[in-house]
């Protein structure tokens, strides 16, 4: 009998788990929105807050714990099949908030991080290790939901958090194997000069509005 | 440790390809391959000192932070053959 692959096995793993993460990525969005609540009531007509929640597709699953950073050249060791579990994903369920402008981050970030005071900080980090992190993130489980997988939770300005997006649908869903190219580090350096300039774009678009403010 | 840009040029320079695939340089007449976590924790120095090593034989060689079993060393091998 043909043995099954690594990826097949994992490929059933997932199915197994896939109540659990739509359960996880469910109640997590729901319980954020409520947490957040508070903060979306007193916006600014120029502020938003948006919650998004996503659960990982099977074959992006694969191709994550395929490039964990312990797993130097990306390759599965086919003589240790039990080694690779999808479990150890931390972002099979997620929801993402995306605030503008930037000084929201900070405010939502301190209330969420009250709320999921359990659960483990992981900053995103920026695209070399001088850069300042990307995103605040938080891993962890949501009980009430599954104690099979966790959930994660990002915090990201409006503008980075939708150019990932953009960068996903475009790219990285039709062909996962693409995520590669983006850790190059030309491709680093690039993306680098994108967030800078997205940053500088909401820093200045937020100073117009407080300038405008105070004058009137 | 130097920036990721001047140590890729290094790498590029001398002949090096990247594989994103795998997250590898490599480069097939030398024989030597260079995984990203390598690159990112050594310093533009050591990597000149890797790229000039003189390797003999016809096996790959590898410059990862952890060696890599030889599973994997085989399947990365029949990729860039």
């Amino acid at each position: 009998m043909v043995e099954r692959s690594v990826e097949d096995r994992l490929r059933e793993e997932y199915f197994d788990l896939l109540p659990d993460i739509r359960r996880v990525a469910e109640h997590l969005e729901a319980k954020v929105k409520y947490c957040v609540l508070p903060i979306s009531r007193k916006l600014d007509k120029y502020e938003q807050l948006v919650v998004t929640s996503r659960i990982k597709e099977c074959e992006s699953a694969l191709d994550a714990l395929r490039r964990r950073p312990e797993a130097e050249g990306r390759t599965f060791d086919r003589t240790k099949p039990d080694k690779y579990t999808l479990t150890n994903l931390n972002d099979l369920a997620g929801v993402r908030v995306l605030a503008f402008p930037r000084s929201r981050l900070i405010e939502i970030d301190q209330e969420l991080r009250q709320r999921f005071s359990d659960w483990e900080v992981d900053p995103v980090p920026g695209y070399d290790k001088i850069d300042d992190p990307l995103a605040f993130k938080y891993y962890g489980y949501c009980e009430a939901a599954s104690r099979k997988i966790k959930g994660e939770l990002q915090i990201v300005s409006m503008l980075t958090g939708l150019f990932w997006e953009v960068e996903h649908s475009a790219i990285y869903k039709p062909t996962p194997r693409l995520r590669g190219v983006a850790r190059s580090p030309e491709m680093r350096h690039r993306t680098r000069e994108v967030q800078t300039a997205l940053r500088a774009f909401e820093e200045e678009f937020e100073k117009q509005i407080r300038d405008s403010l105070k004058k009137s | 440790m130097g920036t990721l840009d001047t140590k890729s040029k290094i790498l590029r320079d001398a002949g090096y390809v990247y594989s994103f695939d795998r997250e590898v340089y490599f480069n097939r007449r030398t024989k030597k391959i260079f995984s990203l976590e390598f690159i990112e924790d050594h310093n533009e120095n050591e990597i000149q000192r890797c790229l000039s090593e003189n390797k003999e034989g016809e096996d790959w060689h590898f410059y990862f932070n952890f060696d890599p079993s030889d599973s994997v060393k085989r399947e990365i091998e029949s990729v860039l053959r």
